[in-house]
């Protein structure tokens, strides 16, 4: 089954990076898959956002009208992308950005302090990684382990000594309770 | 050498950069470039790794200069290239128009966005017409490969560099914004055609032999008449040998769809989808633009009752479909002026509305 993921958020919260991450593990998966940008006039402080899009057969089309998982890392992606969920879809949200308002009722809401998280494991630039942990665990389509191995296949050499602060935040967010009380 | 990056296994590549180290691997000499949206990331690539092999890698000062320059490179039996961008090919079309009159092996990669005039960045099919029909004067074809995936702009990339020194006849590449930008897990295997001999029309220096002229001026109508019959042999050798498309469904079907590039992605879901609605739909996708399939169309034109072209544009490349079934079927367009292909769901309901 193909599936679609939009990762979004502010421009300089990594949006662009953990998409090629996702879709370089889901290559290691041994899956078919594509990763497209937004991409325009775009200005600094502006919402980026990247889709990702994998399947057993080859990848049809991107600019889907609906997704499957988003991850909305800033207020203004949340409000952008609510409405592209598709029925029975994913949204999840960085909740230390965004405020927990749950206005569908068909569709699943994942409320999760992203950044805060990242500020605690002592580096705040980590939040997007953070936040693919939550994508794997809540999509369950792909592994830890594949994560892993793309971090280290797509961090370049000169970034390869926060390999191990991005493994331990993929952790924090796989680990991260899905269903707090 | 370059066969460092020739590699077995995927890597998850964005689709100029997949273009510009096939080019590589093909073993492009020379790269001469003028940046522009949604390309640059070709030139960006050629600057380090040109100069990194020890080849040839100039930015120009203009598109004009850039095309001229491969013109100079070709003559030399150099495989040279450049890439570009719709309004910036615009500026290439006098090159390419001497180029082919020139009889040279030109590699020409565009990646379409949208027109008219500047336009603007977002993905586009609108330079159909420039690629097939050519803004440039006088009786000429550009051979024209249009690739869907980015593995495809590896593959096509190689198979550019052979035909243009095969044929001695300008190639384009013709991709998008769309392909140029997304990223797919591509295999970079090695240049699997056989080089060409250039060595007896290149200008290499006429130590030991008499000197040669590459001109495209016959003061003489009598010969230019000559060399345009000998020209339009060589295209309908072309024609006869390096046609190319892909079917999907069309053994039994109702309503054929012609669609190429990234839009093919969608309609051949599109077609999935009305196959499973009981549509007897099938795909038409032409890999080589030119030349263009009409044989393999005309054929289709006895069994399907209409076709459908998908293409994001006003209606370019339905026209040469029109041509090729001449009047036997209808033959509808869906379109989009410019930006994403219209989503397979969209497509769909186009197509019931249209049946």
């Amino acid at each position: 089954m193909e599936k679609n993921f939009i990762i979004a958020g502010f421009g300089g919260q990594g949006v662009l990076l953990a998409g090629e991450v996702l879709a370089t593990a889901f290559m290691l998966a041994g899956k078919h898959v594509t990763w497209y940008p937004s991409y325009g006039a775009e200005m600094r402080g502006g919402t980026v956002n990247c889709e990702v899009v994998a399947g057993d057969e080859e990848v049809s089309a991107v600019n889907k009208l609906e997704t499957d998982f988003i991850v909305a890392l800033n207020q203004a992606s949340f409000d952008k992308f609510l409405k592209k969920i598709k029925k029975g879809g994913t949204m999840i949200a960085n909740s230390t950005l965004v405020k927990e308002l749950k206005t569908r009722t068909d569709m699943n809401y994942i409320f999760a302090p992203i950044t805060k998280l990242a500020e605690e494991l002592g580096n705040i630039k980590m939040a997007n990684i953070l936040a693919l942990g939550i994508v794997a665990k809540a999509s369950k389509m792909i592994s830890l382990e594949h994560l892993i191995d793309a971090l280290d296949r797509v961090l370049p050499p000169h970034r390869k000594n926060l390999l191990p602060l991005n493994i331990k935040a993929l952790k924090i967010g796989y680990e991260y309770d899905l269903l707090p009380a | 050498m370059a066969t460092e990056c020739i590699t077995n296994k995927k890597v998850l590549t964005k689709g100029n950069y997949a273009i510009a180290q096939a080019a590589v691997l093909a073993g492009c000499e020379c790269y001469f470039g003028y940046p522009i949206t949604p390309q640059s990331e070709i030139g960006e690539f050629m600057s380090g790794k040109m100069q990194e092999l020890n080849r040839g890698y100039v930015s120009a000062e203009s598109e004009l200069a850039a095309i001229n320059m491969v013109i100079g490179a070709c003559s030399t039996g150099a495989k040279a290239m450049t890439s570009s961008s719709s309004c910036a090919v615009s500026l290439m079309q006098e090159g390419l128009s001497y180029a082919t009159s020139d009889q040279l092996p030109v590699v020409l990669v565009s990646v379409m966005r949208g027109g008219p005039g500047l336009g603007n960045i977002y993905p586009s099919q609108g330079d159909y017409f420039q690629a097939t029909k050519g803004g440039g004067n006088g009786d000429y074809k550009l051979i024209v490969l249009a690739p869907s995936t980015v593995q495809e702009c590896v593959d096509l990339t190689y198979k550019a560099f052979y035909l243009a020194h095969k044929y001695r006849n300008p190639t384009v590449l013709l991709a998008d914004g769309l392909l140029g930008q997304m990223m797919e897990p591509v295999e970079f295997k090695e240049y699997p055609y056989p080089e060409i001999d250039n060595s007896g029309w290149a200008l290499t220096g006429a130590k030991g032999r008499s000197g040669r002229v590459i001109r495209s001026y016959a003061p003489l109508a009598e010969d230019q008449c000559v060399f345009l019959e000998k020209l339009y042999q060589k295209y309908k050798t072309i024609e006869e040998n390096e046609t190319e498309w892909e079917e999907i469904g069309t053994e039994d079907a109702d309503i054929i769809l012609v669609s190429f590039g990234s839009t093919s992605r969608n309609v051949k879901t599109a077609v999935k989808m009305c196959r499973e609605k009981g549509i007897k739909a099938g795909i038409l996708r032409p890999i080589t633009l030119y030349p263009f399939p009409n044989n393999r169309l005309k054929e289709l034109a006895c069994i399907a009752k209409k076709f459908i072209v998908v293409e994001v544009n006003m209606g370019q490349m339905v026209n040469d479909v029109r041509l090729a079934v001449n009047g036997k079927v209808p033959v509808e367009l869906i379109h989009k002026p410019v930006g994403a292909p219209p989503a397979p769901e969209e497509i769909l309901d186009k197509i019931e509305e249209l049946i």
